[in-house]
C-alpha cells in the first residue's frame, strides 16, 4: 500500500471569475489523523475539498492524493461526502450504497453484503429496500454517508457532515467517525460547529476569506489565543480602565452585564488579574478562571482575518485614486 | 470501462423500471395503429348526408347519381377483394363485378352479383332526396336547420342543394358547410362527364370508342441498365425498388428512435443535477466514462424498443401470414433481403451510432445546465428544430433522393445520418459516402468534446441556462460581458 500522506495541498489557488475563492492554500493531512477543516460559510472549504479530490482543478499550485495528482485509482481509496447532498430518488438505500461501492471497485456480492451490514448498523435495515423518497431527511443523509464509506476507504473526506442532522444523529455520526478512525482511516471533515472538531480532531485547519488562518493541533490553537478569566463585580463597577492600565485585554461579558472577561496572554496569570481588581477596589462577587474554547479561537482568528481583509480593501481603495492620478 | 458498464446498467435499469417506458413501449404500436386506421374509422363513422337537386329536367341529377355510384363501385370493388385490387389484378369476384357494371348494374347490384354480403356494401356518404322546395330561397330554412326534410333515417336538416339555373346556365351549390368539398367534386365531375357525352353525341362518336382507345394505351415500363450484361431482363422489379424502400424505412426508424429516446438523456441528467449527485459521481468515475455510460444506457433503451417493436411486427405478420398472398410475401422477402445488403446496412449502422451520439451528447449537455424541465425548454426549441428538419428532408428525399437539394443537405453533418442512408440506393460515388461519413465522424467528435465541456461546466461549476445566454451574449460584437 502507498504510504504517502493522504492529502497535500501546495499553494493551491482557485478563482471563480474575478473572485478568488481559495488563496495559496498549503496544508497536509497526516496518515491516520482526524483533521477538522474549519471556517465560516464562504471561507473556501468546499472549494478546497473539491480541489483536493480533483473535481475542480486549481488555477495555480497543486494537490496530491497519496502522493499523486488526484486520479481515479487514488480516488478509489477515498470516500467523499459532498456538501450538496442528494441521492437517486427512485433507488433504494441498498441499491445506492451498492452502486457507489461497486463504482469504487467492490464486487457486487461484497457491495451488497456491506450495504446490508451498514444499513443494519445504522438502524436503517427496515428501509433497505424502500425508495429514497420514503426516507426522512436525516435517514437520507445517513444513507449518503454510508455510501461514502461503504468501500472501506483509507481516506474519508466529509464536507459539512453534521449539517442537517439532529443531536442524536450527530452523536451517531461522531461515533461512526471514531469507528472509521479506529479501523485505520484518515479523516478530514469540514464544519463550522466547533464542538465536533474539539471532540474529534487532532489537527485543525481554519480558513477565512479563502485563506488559511490556522494550521495546527488543538493545543496550538488554544495556545494561540490564551486563556481568560471571568471576574464578577457588583453595582455596575467599571473594571475596564484599571485592567487596561495594567495591560490586560478586557471586555464586559455581554451575557451578564456585571461580569468582565479578561483575556490572558501566555505570560499573564489569572492571579495577576485578580490582584489588579482587588487593588482597584472593585466590589468582586465572583472569580472564574476560563479555559479557551475552540469557538473563541475561531472567532478571534476569523475576526482578525476579516479585519485584515477589510484593511487591505481600504488600503487598495485609498491607493486607487493616487494610481489614477 | 467497468465504471461505464455500471453507469450504463444503473441508468438502463432506472429507465426500464419507470412506468413511462412501458407506456411508450406498449402504446406506441397502438398509437401508430390508431393513426393508420383512424381515417378509415372516421370515414366509416361519418353520417350520411342528404342533398337535393332542383332542375327542370333530370340530366344533371342522373349524371351526379352516376358519379356517386361510381365512387361507391370503386369502394365496393375493394371490399370484394382488397388484395387483388391492391395488386391491380383481376380475381373471379372482381371480374364478375366489372361485367355486371358494364351491363349497366348499379354498384350495389354489381356487388351482390359478385357474391358480396349485403351488410358489407360501403355506406354512401351522400344520398339524394326529392327537393322539399322549388327555389333556393324556399330551401333556406331546410339548409339552416329551421325546417327538416324526410330521410330514410328520419327528419333532419338538408346538407346541401344544387340548383340548376337554366336562365343563367349555372349550377349553384348551397350548403351551410363551407369546408366539405367532396360533393362539389362529384358535381364538377358529373358536369364534365355530361358535357363530354353531349359533345360526343353531337360529333356522332360512341363513348365506347374512348374506352377502347384507353384500353389500347401502351404501358410505360420502367427499365434500368443492368450491371451484368448477361441479365437481359432490364424491367424494374420489386428487387430494384427494395433498397429505396428499405432506406426510407431505415432513415425514418433512425429519426423516430432518436426522437423517442433522446428525452431520456435530458430527463436523466436533469434529475442528477437537481438531486445534486454529480460530485459523488465525479469522484467515482471519470467524466468521459460517465457520459459514455449514460449514452450507452439510452442506446440500449432504443435497441430494446426496436427489438420489442420488431418482434411485435414479426409476430403480427406471422399470424397474418395466411392472409398475405404469395406474391406479396415474396415482395416482403425481397425487401428484407435488401436490408441485409452490407452496402446499405453498414453505412446505416454508422449513421445511426454517430447520429445518436451527436444528438444524444447535445441533450446530455443541455440537461446538465438545467435544474428543471421548464428551464430546459428554453434551450430545447432550437434542438428540436434541428431534429425536425431532417424529417422535412425525408419527405423531399422520398420523391427524389438524388435531387440537388438532398445532395447538398447530405453534407450538413446533423442531417447526414438520415440523408446518407436515403442516398445509398442511388449509388453515389464511394468517395462521397466516405467523405460524408468522415465529416459526420469528425463533427460527432467535436460535438462530444464541447458537450463534455458544457456538461463539466454544469455538473462541476453549477453553470445554468443563463450562463449559456451570457456566453452567446459575449459573442455579439461590441457587447460587453457585463451587459449579458
Amino acid at each position: 500500500m502507498n504510504v504517502a500522506i493522504p492529502l497535500k495541498m501546495t499553494q493551491a489557488t482557485k478563482w471563480f471569475g474575478n473572485f478568488k475563492a481559495v488563496d495559496k492554500l498549503d496544508f497536509d493531512v497526516p496518515q491516520g489523523s482526524i483533521v477538522g477543516f474549519l471556517g465560516p460559510n464562504g471561507a473556501g472549504k468546499s472549494t478546497s475539498l473539491r480541489m483536493a479530490l480533483g473535481v475542480l482543478s486549481p488555477d495555480s499550485g497543486q494537490t496530491e492524493l497519496f502522493g499523486e495528482a488526484p486520479n481515479l485509482e487514488m480516488l478509489k481509496r477515498v470516500g467523499f461526502l459532498p456538501e450538496e447532498r442528494g441521492l437517486y430518488k427512485k433507488m433504494s438505500p441498498r441499491q445506492i450504497i451498492t452502486y457507489f461501492a461497486r463504482l469504487k471497485g467492490m464486487s457486487a456480492r461484497d457491495a451488497k453484503a456491506r450495504a446490508d451490514e451498514l444499513l443494519e448498523s445504522m438502524g436503517l435495515g427496515g428501509f433497505a429496500k424502500s425508495r429514497v423518497t420514503k426516507l426522512s431527511k436525516g435517514m437520507a443523509q445517513k444513507v449518503q454517508i454510508l455510501s461514502a464509506l461503504a468501500h472501506r476507504p483509507d481516506f474519508l473526506i466529509l464536507d459539512e457532515p453534521f449539517s442537517g442532522l439532529d443531536p442524536v444523529n450527530q452523536q451517531a455520526l461522531e461515533d461512526l467517525i471514531v469507528e472509521e478512525h479506529k479501523r485505520g482511516a484518515t479523516i478530514v471533515f469540514s464544519t463550522h460547529v466547533m464542538e465536533h472538531a474539539e471532540r474529534l480532531c487532532e489537527k485543525i485547519v481554519m480558513m477565512a476569506r479563502g485563506r488559511k488562518v490556522f494550521d495546527g493541533t488543538l493545543d496550538d490553537a488554544f495556545a494561540a489565543l490564551g486563556n481568560s478569566v471571568l471576574i464578577g463585580v457588583s453595582e455596575g463597577y467599571d473594571l475596564g480602565e484599571p485592567m487596561y492600565n495594567a495591560g490586560f485585554v478586557t471586555k464586559r461579558d455581554d451575557t451578564a452585564g456585571d461580569n468582565w472577561r479578561i483575556t490572558l496572554s501566555p505570560t499573564q496569570d489569572p492571579q495577576q488579574a485578580l490582584r489588579v481588581a482587588i487593588d482597584a477596589g472593585a466590589p468582586i462577587t465572583s472569580f472564574q478562571p476560563q479555559e479557551s474554547r475552540l469557538r473563541d479561537v475561531f472567532v478571534s482568528l476569523v475576526s482578525a482575518a476579516e479585519a485584515q481583509d477589510l484593511t487591505d480593501t481600504l488600503a487598495a481603495d485609498t491607493a486607487k485614486p493616487k494610481e489614477a492620478a | 470501462m467497468y465504471s461505464t458498464y455500471l453507469v450504463a446498467r444503473r441508468d438502463y435499469l432506472g429507465y426500464v423500471s419507470a412506468w413511462g417506458f412501458w407506456l411508450g413501449l406498449l402504446f406506441t404500436p397502438l398509437i401508430l395503429g390508431i393513426f393508420m386506421f383512424a381515417p378509415m374509422l372516421a370515414q366509416n363513422s361519418q353520417p350520411t348526408r342528404y342533398f337535393t337537386v332542383i332542375e327542370s329536367g333530370t340530366e344533371f341529377t342522373e349524371a351526379l347519381r352516376a358519379e356517386i355510384d361510381k365512387s361507391l363501385a370503386s369502394e365496393a370493388r375493394t371490399r370484394l377483394d382488397p388484395i387483388a385490387v391492391q395488386q391491380d389484378k383481376d380475381s373471379e369476384a372482381l371480374t364478375t363485378f366489372d361485367d355486371a357494371r358494364e351491363q349497366g348494374n348499379t354498384a350495389l347490384e354489381a356487388f351482390l352479383t359478385a357474391g358480396g354480403e349485403p351488410g358489407t356494401f360501403p355506406k354512401a356518404d351522400f344520398v339524394e332526396i326529392p327537393p322539399p322546395a322549388s327555389s333556393s330561397s324556399e330551401l333556406a330554412p331546410f339548409l339552416t336547420g329551421e325546417a327538416q326534410v324526410e330521410t330514410p333515417e328520419g327528419p333532419q336538416a338538408l346538407f346541401a342543394a344544387f340548383v340548376v339555373n337554366a336562365d343563367t346556365n349555372e349550377i349553384e351549390y348551397w350548403s351551410e358547410n363551407l369546408q366539405a368539398q367532396t360533393l362539389i367534386r362529384y358535381a364538377n365531375s358529373a358536369e364534365g362527364s355530361l358535357k363530354l357525352d353531349k359533345a360526343l353525341a353531337e360529333a356522332n362518336v360512341d363513348r365506347a370508342l374512348l374506352q377502347e382507345a384507353a384500353d389500347e394505351r401502351r404501358e410505360v415500363k420502367q427499365q434500368r441498365v443492368r450491371a451484368v450484361p448477361e441479365q437481359t431482363n432490364s424491367e424494374v422489379t420489386t428487387a430494384d425498388r427494395a433498397p429505396f424502400i428499405v432506406s426510407i424505412m431505415m432513415a425514418f426508424s433512425l429519426w423516430f428512435l432518436i426522437f423517442s429516446v433522446i428525452n431520456y438523456l435530458l430527463m436523466g441528467t436533469i434529475e442528477e443535477r437537481s438531486n445534486k449527485i454529480f460530485d459523488s459521481l465525479l469522484t467515482s468515475v471519470k467524466l468521459p466514462h460517465l457520459l459514455a455510460g449514460k449514452l450507452i444506457a439510452v442506446l440500449l433503451l432504443a435497441l430494446t424498443l426496436m427489438s420489442f417493436w420488431g418482434l411485435f411486427s414479426t409476430v403480427a405478420t406471422f399470424f397474418a401470414s395466411d392472409r398475405i398472398p404469395p406474391d406479396m410475401a415474396a415482395d416482403i422477402g425481397t425487401v428484407f433481403a435488401a436490408a441485409a445488403n452490407p452496402a446499405l446496412f453498414i453505412p446505416a449502422i454508422i449513421s445511426f451510432v454517430l447520429g445518436y451520439l451527436m444528438f444524444g451528447s447535445l441533450f446530455l449537455a443541455l440537461g446538465s445546465l438545467c435544474d428543471t424541465i421548464q428551464e430546459a425548454q428554453t434551450l430545447m426549441t432550437p434542438l428540436f428544430v434541428m431534429l425536425m428538419a431532417p424529417l422535412a428532408m425525408l419527405a423531399f428525399a422520398v420523391q427524389d433522393a438524388d435531387s440537388a437539394l438532398i445532395q447538398i443537405m447530405a453534407w450538413v453533418p446533423v442531417f447526414t445520418p438520415f440523408l446518407l442512408i436515403l442516398r445509398i440506393p442511388t449509388e453515389p460515388p464511394i468517395w462521397e459516402v466516405f467523405a460524408q461519413l468522415g465529416l459526420m465522424a469528425v463533427t460527432t467528435v467535436v460535438i462530444l468534446y464541447f458537450a463534455t465541456r458544457v456538461y463539466r461546466a454544469g455538473a462541476v461549476h453549477g453553470a445554468g441556462v443563463n450562463d449559456v445566454w451570457a456566453f452567446f451574449g459575449k459573442l455579439v460584437p461590441g457587447k460587453k460581458a457585463s451587459e449579458s
